[in-house]
């Protein structure tokens, strides 16, 4: 009885089962890996269990631990500095720090160690022109501290993006009172402004997490075994496909607790920066201090994105009379058309399923959206694999409806992120008033929250498009004949280790990411801007 | 909302595969070097076929051949590592290649004794020296890799990399699990640092001094000497290649193959075999060592001159199928030895 009330109440029934169904569609491959975790058996499981996978785990946490660090670091720090005070410079990084998103992370690792190697450029000149130092830059670089810094400059943007919106909505009330209070802008930046932008932060810093664990190029290279290395271990190594699809599971139910006491915890700290109106004031500063902020933003940017921006033009420029011009123009082609249509379902799933959840007010669609952002824990291979699983027997592996089925997967939760905090601004009154006027849940989001929300489309669009043209597994997985990507034809020259070949496709990976970033900055604009007037 | 639904479903179901009878062959490959574009497109002139590729990881595509089961569009399985083509016959998604397939003089050694698939090329994995700290007496077997000389001075990449775990499959085939367990106990205590890297780092890091010998395929040295960079040709040079197990009743230096496998249910069979006897004859063979620094299958062709110049050498003669059926048991004394 008591779950039948609670049915009658639902708002927009028909929403709701439709969203179910397609939730579905989208969760149940995922829960294929859970049903073969009781169907099959468990010795390599429990080998690994028995042998290393305590050890892996630790450096999982530890790598965990390094790249938020940096990742905090980097991110926080300048978008701090960009968001209050004024100094030369400023526009430029405001733009230039979103960009080492565009470099794939494992290239970033492979690069750094080719520029840091033996016979790179840097111990090539210091023996050259200072012999009595090469001992000193002479190491073994590849480290899991190493990595983790790597890592930290690759992810950064992540949470860079977070604060930066968080902090320029916190605006100058708050600092006002807390300046009036005594404290000094250092003390009311940790006592005030962290702990109120504490729930952005950890968005961000959630997305970092999702990386760090289901990465495996950077890790494998640099002899780090994490969690990811057990999953493969078992797949590659043993051939055990079932084990891999256990620990995977394993690694699901820890990332879902995690997820829904962040998302709870969130519930609470809400909207408390919501109603600010008053402009941020940019305090204008000059000479030391100047420079101080000026190389806070250098730091994240000159190594995230510079320095193996140039290595990797440099190298494309030395071997482009070998690259193959109209495979580039193919391959770009390619990259470009699939991860569009990608990005754009994904963002329509993403919209789908955030609306049904604010129109009908129920628990399961709130179970439901938060659900749907796991495929972003789990290594692509492992999303590859639960949908070859799923289509067992069919023809439809191998057919491009299957390669963007698997992105949306994988990226929803990218997709979803500023749809969430976006629609999460809007107060209720604007769907009662539009309710009060006669609209359907359908004209509400055609004629309300479409357009009111487009920046936020416009920008989870275009941060979907560059993890898809970065995506790696999937595409090798699950691709149909002969299509490469700018991502595979990267990844295939820097496995058989020929990097300067591989340099002229990430350089366009690298070049078409950053000028959607630079779209994106645009739009992060102008949603700062409109939640202030 | 109807509209983009329906956009929707005519994505998914516009991307169906189409079935109609096409000239070709369709090959689930691991290999993704550009010597193999090369090789397909003049199969491709000479007889009008056809190939079209899908290019990932081995394990990646097996599972991929045994999910589409029946309805599966490829002929051949291409890898460059004889365990796979084992896992995937033991899978149950190969079928023996009639023996008129494979061209007659490919090198009988390396054949698979049950006719699965058909060898094209083969490496070697062996070890290089620093031409300065080491002498080349001091160097004999895979076995003295362990003995406690070299402490400290051995460099080697991941337990993870599929070539190591393709080595020490060939040491449990060949001596047994405790003599290999308590050689790998020995091997990781001389090593020069954590395993990592990739074979080319391995050298690398043997011209820097932070090692002295190194275990890596043969080809990646042949890589380093065709560098564009001086400094990565000088590191090249500054090693020299050792082909362990060479003496007498010795059994010769671990090798491992690229090879095609047909599949089970190849919807191009003719084609698929007329492929299998393209790679093997002595014209496409000659293009695989013009093109790259792996030994030719066919013997009588001869592999390119740099490789050459780094002599001739005894192979081991294990059955190549030994690669993938010892695995699991090399994988666990990796483990056990600590071995990362």
């Amino acid at each position: 009885m008591e779950i039948k009330s609670k049915l009658l109440l639902i708002e927009n029934k028909r929403w709701v089962i439709v969203s179910v169904l397609l939730s579905m569609l989208v969760i149940l491959p995922i829960f294929i890996l859970f049903f073969s975790f009781f169907s099959s058996g468990k010795e390599t499981l429990f080998y690994l269990f028995e042998t290393v996978l305590l050890d892996y785990t630790l450096n999982t946490v530890y790598l965990i631990f390094l790249t938020s660090f940096f990742a905090l670091i980097f991110g926080i720090f300048p978008a701090w500095v960009i968001s209050n005070y004024s100094f030369k410079g400023r526009s430029f990084f405001d733009i230039a720090l979103y960009l080492p998103l565009a470099i794939p992370s494992y290239i970033m690792g492979f690069t750094y160690i080719e520029i840091l190697s033996f016979t790179g450029p840097i111990q090539t000149f210091v023996r050259s022109n200072f012999p009595s130092l090469s001992n000193l830059v002479n190491q073994d670089y590849l480290q899991i501290e190493i990595l983790g810094i790597i890592l930290g400059l690759a992810l950064y943007p992540y949470v860079y993006t977070a604060s930066r919106i968080s902090f320029s909505m916190i605006g100058s009330n708050y600092l006002n009172i807390s300046k009036n209070m005594g404290l000094s802008n250092f003390q009311s930046f940790f006592k005030v402004v962290l702990p109120l932008s504490r729930p952005a932060i950890f968005s961000g810093l959630f997305l970092v997490i999702m990386e760090v664990l289901n990465e495996y190029g950077a890790v494998k290279y640099f002899g780090v075994n994490t969690y990811t290395t057990g999953i493969f271990r078992s797949w590659n190594s043993f051939g055990d496909v079932n084990g891999a699809i256990q620990l995977a599971s394993i690694l699901l139910v820890v990332v879902l607790i995690f997820f829904l006491i962040e998302r709870l915890s969130l519930k609470k700290s809400r909207f408390y920066y919501n109603k600010n109106t008053q402009l941020n004031i940019r305090y204008v500063s000059s000479g030391i201090k100047s420079f101080f902020y000026w190389v806070i933003c250098l730091i994240p940017f000159g190594f995230g994105f510079f320095i193996p921006f140039i290595f990797i033009f440099n190298n494309s420029i030395e071997t482009f009379y070998l690259a193959d011009l109209s495979k580039v123009i193919n391959l770009t082609w390619n990259s470009v058309s699939v991860s569009s249509i990608a990005s754009l379902l994904v963002i329509f799933f993403a919209l789908f399923f955030l609306y049904v959840e604010r129109i009908s007010k129920s628990k399961i669609n709130f179970y439901i959206s938060n659900i749907i952002s796991l495929g972003y824990a789990l290594p692509g291979a492992v999303i590859a694999l639960s949908l070859m699983i799923f289509f067992k027997g069919s023809l439809l592996v191998g057919t491009f409806g299957v390669l963007l089925f698997a992105y949306v997967i994988r990226f929803l939760a990218v997709g979803k992120s500023p749809i969430q905090s976006s629609l999460e601004k809007q107060p209720e009154s604007f769907d009662e008033t539009g309710k009060n006027l006669g609209l359907g849940p359908y004209s509400l989001l055609k004629k309300i929250h479409l357009p009111i929300n487009k920046f936020a489309l416009i920008s989870a669009f275009i941060v979907a498009f560059i993890d898809i043209l970065k995506e790696l597994p999937i595409t090798l997985i699950l691709s149909p004949f002969n299509f490469d990507t700018l991502a595979t034809q990267t990844y295939e020259f820097a496995v058989e280790e020929m990097l300067p070949l591989s340099s002229i496709y990430s350089l366009i990976i690298i070049v078409l990411g950053s000028l959607m970033l630079l779209i994106l900055k645009n739009y992060i604009d102008k949603q700062i801007n409109v939640s202030k007037s | 909302m109807k509209n983009i639904i329906f956009l929707l479903l005519i994505i998914a179901f516009s991307c169906s595969t189409n079935k109609e009878m096409v000239n070709e062959v369709n090959l689930y490959s691991q290999r993704h070097y550009a010597v193999d574009e090369l090789q397909y497109k003049n199969f491709t002139e000479k007889t009008g076929i056809k190939v079209n590729v899908v290019k990932s990881n081995a394990d990646e595509l097996i599972e991929r051949l045994k999910n589409e089961g029946e309805n599966s569009p490829a002929d051949l399985f291409v890898t460059v590592d004889a365990g796979k083509l084992y896992n995937a016959r033991e899978s149950g998604v190969l079928q023996k290649i009639p023996s008129n397939a494979i061209n007659e003089n490919i090198r009988k050694d390396i054949l698979d004794s049950d006719g699965y698939w058909a060898p094209i090329t083969y490496r070697a994995r062996i070890v290089v020296y620093s031409n300065e700290r080491v002498g080349k007496s001091d160097l004999s077997t895979y076995e003295d890799l362990a003995n406690p000389k070299w402490k400290n001075k051995l460099l080697v990449r991941s337990s993870s990399n599929a070539y190591n775990q393709a080595l020490m499959s060939s040491i449990v085939a060949n001596l047994g699990v405790s003599t290999t367990e308590s050689w790998a106990k020995g091997l990781v205590s001389n090593f020069a640092r954590d395993p990592k890297g990739s074979d080319r780092d391995q050298v690398k890091a043997i011209a820097a001094g932070q090692g002295d010998l190194a275990i890596v395929n043969s080809y990646y040295i042949g890589l380093l000497l065709a560098s564009e960079k001086e400094e990565e040709i000088n590191a090249g040079k500054s090693v020299s290649i050792f082909f362990p197990n060479q003496g007498y009743g010795e059994r010769g230096s671990h090798i491992n193959i690229s090879a095609l496998g047909l599949t089970k249910n190849s919807p191009n069979k003719e084609n698929a075999i007329k492929l299998i006897q393209y790679l093997t004859s002595e014209e496409a063979q000659e293009v695989y060592v013009n093109n790259s620094y792996e030994y030719p299958a066919n013997s009588l062709v001869q592999p390119s001159d740099v490789v050459r110049a780094w002599g001739e050498f005894k192979i081991d003669k294990l059955n190549l199928n030994a690669l993938g059926e010892y695995r699991p048991e090399a994988i666990k004394i990796f483990d056990k030895a600590g071995w990362k």
